[in-house]
């Protein structure tokens, strides 16, 4: 019975510690960004909503256009992956064809590049074809870099799915691509919504290539945006950063505790399935 | 016979947009980038063939060989430091708690905000005058004065590392624990039946089933580390004196210098690095056996 | 099938048309936010003069981040912007990677360059025998002290030579510690970055610095390692310059500092003077400014410094633009910049003006300062070089390399770099 108790204030102890490791830092961002000057922990506490204004308000800052260029940027990119994925996902587990082992390790290969080996001529590229501070720019690689891992969890997926499924429906009469588009992607749902969050974090996150294949507030994301702040009041504005960076991790904290679930399946089926 | 051979070539169809994109958007740039690497190629003058001439001068290059260095250390540091605090999470997130979802989805959270935004973070935390570490260790008594984080080689090093197992641990609890879960509820009970204390059960019988589910991370978490660039970027700039500066970082101060051949040389040695690596961890640790 | 192929290729058409271009001029500048309101000004009281309207795109204060911001537009070939500011140490690798244009002939006629302090457009300013850039502002490196405090310990004048300095630093420090635990004595600029190489050729002095000889530039000079040794001491030894020194201290930084009321001595540009006398400073009416030290006594350096304005080879509106250089330069702009924001103008008829001089009585005093200033040496590598430099530097102040240790690997590194980009074009 003791030993019980004993276990059971251990694991407790245990959570709460992982609970404040992950989260302290977002709470001294949170604080940090209500505050009239970043030394209150020493210099006492003057509340204000002025870094909220100014990041909101002053335009020449250009954070809402930074987070508008994010998520066109990440929206496009994880709609465009989960798609092409699906296609060659559908391939793989359903059709008859040579190579299919090749092509998956030849993919996850790819995942394995750094990114700074491609950044180089990808800007010889993108100016090349004029693209270089548009979101083209960024969704172009965006799609070829995420692809990899989506597929991964899409055949893990789709494998799962019975054959009979497809088969039945191919007896009434169906094409591929209606099986495809009516019979296994209705049923994988769930699978497609989580590697279409994946895809969605993954190109959010992304910074070199942003970096690089952008030079202002028309195309730049809000990774970039906030590495390279630049406040109202001269030295580091850490108020403003704090502000904004909280307005762009409120967003992700909360898609996070709402779609944890499938998250944490996506990230499952990508890394121990394959 | 026409249409059979059609729809014998239908499934390329529909793997084809998928291997378009990678190939246009990933292999022909590694492909680009090595050719380049070939050139000398600087903004103010006349770009012409030099063939080995930038990996001569990378490889004489101390500071090359410093970034060399301090990418490999902070993968040795970094890397199974994040597999030890990944694995001890993923067990208590094993346990039967209240409120495990959510405290999963807490643990989650560092992994799924930008690191460009939480190194902001942290280079507030490691602020000198008025940072929330120093402030801890005033407050503690831990340490006589205010720790210099980002300005002494040692300091700069353990913040960077803190900062980025911090961003990354989730994801091998995430894995482990999808690991953990697959273990079989019988095999725990029938050990603590054999009246196995809980760190037995863990050392002789979890463990070993892990291991597969461990190798992947391990892969996954050193390719991933070999590339490190946004931390550094924010947090040190590579400093004090280059003692932060990664393969990446300084194949990218290249760039901006103006000189593209150099940089693109730089980046080709890290990719044979990352390459090279990924090839001993895939031998050694049996990941195909793992994969099959 | 075909409605997906349409999608796949209309998809980024789709994202790209979001982006369209505004038909303006773009002027990209960065700074202190003072500095970015008076330029917006500017672009609207153009505006209301000529019809043209120019946007302005903000940049950080951070040195090299700048250079990034301007850099990858032009290599990409982008037409915006048409216009920038440039570090004067930026302009041979930008004209020598034919970026600018030649402003005689995107003005129509030859531009009038006698206004201007004529060494310094005459060493900065010309490339190849075209004018490519013109001197927005005047840079030198100057010593900000706390004439309040030196009065009330008993000094009557600024030091004059470091050995000066350490002895009232000291003394100073020890009493004002007392009621200001986070005072250090002398703030300057030790991080790794563009000002730290600046620094660092100031506390050289007249004999060292980045001399050539027989076309090859020397860091590990006696005098520059001697320089180091002291600049890593101020931090380490005397403890008169605050531990965070090297990992953060640049410009905006040391100026806070010094603004707070923290320290007795600033190094800096002069662009903090207006900011330390501006209302509300605690500092205003406090601060006096001389030369800095040196130490002999007269051998001593200011850095020169300053911005300059450059006009993009890639720029769709070069008429415009160079209507807009014109008006900048204008000796009204020009006067503005020095009584909103107490800089130093290139226009040397500026420093004359009654109405100046009554605002800014130091500008006398500016004009030895900036006879004296140094340039940095004007090649297309200078950035490789000061890469090096300024790696090595801070390692040197942070004590993690000896000095001369730290200046012979930077003298290798230096060597190595003008071998491979020494051959010109």
């Amino acid at each position: 019975m003791k030993e019980e108790t004993l276990v059971s204030a251990l694991t407790f102890a245990a959570a709460c510690f992982m609970a404040v490791f992950s989260l302290a830092p977002f709470l001294y961002m949170f604080a940090t960004s209500f505050s009239a000057s970043p030394d209150y922990l020493t210099g006492g506490f003057n509340f204000t909503l002025a870094n909220y204004s100014d990041v909101l308000g002053v335009r020449s800052l250009h954070f809402l256009d930074y987070l508008r260029n994010s998520l066109v940027v990440s929206f496009v990119s994880s709609a465009a992956t989960v798609l092409l994925a699906s296609l060659a996902a559908y391939a793989i587990t359903r059709l008859e064809m040579k190579g299919k082992a090749a092509i998956l390790l030849f993919v996850l290969a790819v995942s394995m590049f750094p990114q700074v080996s491609l950044i180089g001529y990808l800007f010889r590229v993108m100016t090349e074809l004029d693209l270089i501070n548009t979101r083209t720019a960024l969704v172009l690689p965006y799609i070829a870099w995420i692809l990899p891992l989506a597929l991964w969890i899409l055949v893990s997926y789709f494998a799962q799915i019975p054959k009979e499924l497809d088969r039945a429906a191919v007896i009434d009469g169906c094409t591929k691509w209606q099986v495809l588009f009516k019979v296994l992607l209705p049923v994988a749902l769930p699978g497609i919504f989580s590697t279409a969050l994946l895809s969605f974090i993954f190109a959010f996150n992304e910074f070199l290539f942003a970096l690089m294949l952008t030079t202002d507030y028309q195309s730049r994301t809000i990774p970039v945006g906030i590495a390279l702040f630049q406040g109202l009041h001269g030295e580091t504005p850490w108020g403003q950063i704090m502000a904004a960076s909280t307005l762009t991790t409120l967003p992700i904290l909360l898609f996070t505790l709402l779609f944890q679930r499938h998250i944490v399946q996506g990230l499952t089926r990508g890394a121990v399935k394959g | 016979m026409k249409k059979r051979f059609f729809s014998s070539l239908e499934p390329y169809l529909f793997v084809a947009p998928l291997a378009l994109f990678v190939v246009f958007f990933v292999f022909i740039p590694i492909l680009g980038t090595v050719w380049s690497s070939f050139y000398s190629d600087v903004t103010f003058l006349e770009r012409r063939f030099s063939f080995l001439q930038n990996y001569g001068a990378l490889f004489s290059d101390p500071g090359f060989w410093k970034s060399l260095r301090f990418t490999l250390l902070f993968i040795s540091v970094a890397v199974p430091l994040e597999l030890i605090i990944g694995t001890a999470f993923a067990v208590v997130l094993d346990l039967e708690i209240p409120l495990r979802g959510l405290l999963r989805a807490c643990v989650l959270i560092p992994w799924a905000i930008p690191s460009a935004i939480s190194a902001r973070i942290w280079e507030l935390i490691y602020n000198y005058s008025f940072g929330l570490a120093n402030f801890l260790l005033a407050k503690t008594g831990l340490a006589r004065g205010p720790v210099n984080w980002l300005g002494t080689d040692f300091g700069a090093f353990a913040a960077v590392t803190a900062a980025d197992v911090w961003k990354t641990a989730p994801f091998v609890a995430i894995i482990v624990l999808a690991g953990l879960q697959a273990v079989p509820r019988d095999l725990k009970l029938q050990a603590k039946i054999d009246r196995a204390n809980f760190a037995q059960v863990f050392f002789k019988v979890t463990l070993p089933l892990l291991k597969p589910v461990l190798v992947v991370a391990l892969l996954f978490r050193t390719i991933d580390s070999l590339r490190i660039f946004d931390v550094l970027y924010v947090l040190t700039h590579g400093g004090p004196g280059g003692a932060t500066a990664s393969v990446s970082l300084y194949a990218y101060k290249y760039f901006l210098g103006g000189d593209f051949g150099y940089g693109s040389a730089a980046s080709v040695a890290l990719f044979l690095v990352s390459f090279a690596l990924s090839c001993l961890c895939v031998k050694y640790s049996g990941f195909t056996e793992a994969a099959s | 099938m075909k409605s997906l192929l349409k999608l796949a290729v209309l998809l980024p058409l789709l994202v790209s048309a979001c982006s369209k271009k505004p038909a303006e001029l773009v002027f990209a500048v960065g700074g202190a936010p003072n500095e970015l309101d008076f330029w917006e000004t500017v672009a609207a009281d153009f505006r209301k003069e000529t019809g043209i309207s120019v946007r302005i795109l903000r940049q950080p204060t951070d040195s090299d981040q700048r250079r990034q911001g301007i850099l990858i537009p032009l290599k990409a070939e982008k037409n915006d912007p048409d216009v920038f500011l440039m570090d004067i140490a930026w302009i041979p690798q930008f004209a020598a990677s034919g970026w600018l244009r030649d402003l005689d002939a995107a003005a129509g006629a030859p531009v009038d360059t006698a206004p201007f302090w004529k060494n310094i457009v005459d060493r900065s300013d010309r490339y190849g025998g075209k004018l490519v850039a013109l001197p927005v502002y005047v840079d030198a490196g100057l010593l900000y002290y706390r004439k309040d405090l030196l009065k009330k310990y008993g000094y009557a004048k600024p030091p004059a030579t470091w050995k000066d300095l350490l002895e009232i630093s000291a003394r100073v420090q020890a009493a004002v510690r007392k009621e200001n635990p986070e005072f250090y004595a002398f703030a300057w600029q030790g991080a790794q970055y563009e000002g730290l190489v600046c620094d660092f050729l100031e506390f050289a002095g007249a004999k060292g610095g980045l001399r050539t000889e027989n076309g090859r530039l020397l860091a590990a000079t006696p005098e520059n390692i001697k320089a180091l040794a002291f600049m890593r001491d101020l931090v380490s030894k005397y403890k008169i310059s605050p531990p965070n020194t090297y990992t953060e201290m640049k410009e905006e930084e040391v100026r806070l500092f010094f603004q707070k009321g923290n320290a007795l001595f600033e190094r800096n540009w002069p662009y903090a003077w207006g900011l330390h006398q501006a209302e509300g400073s605690p500092v205003k009416d406090k601060t006096g400014i001389c030369p800095l030290p040196g130490f002999a006594g007269p051998d001593s350096v200011s850095t020169l410094g300053g911005w300059h304005i450059g006009l993009s080879k890639y720029s769709d509106k070069p008429e415009d633009a160079a209507r807009f250089i014109k008006y900048v330069l204008s000796k009204k702009v020009q006067k503005e910049l020095s009584l909103k924001l107490g800089w130093n103008p290139a226009r040397r008829d500026v420093y004359g003006d009654p109405e100046v001089l009554k605002v800014h009585p130091h500008f006398t005093q500016l004009r030895n300062i900036f006879d004296n200033a140094v340039p940095r040496p004007g090649l297309p590598y200078y950035t490789q070089v000061s890469e090096a430099l300024q790696r090595r530097l801070n390692a040197g102040v942070s004590g993690n390399e000896e000095p001369a240790a730290a200046l012979e690997a930077a003298q290798k590194e230096i060597d190595a770099v003008a071998a491979r980009y020494g051959g010109g074009k």
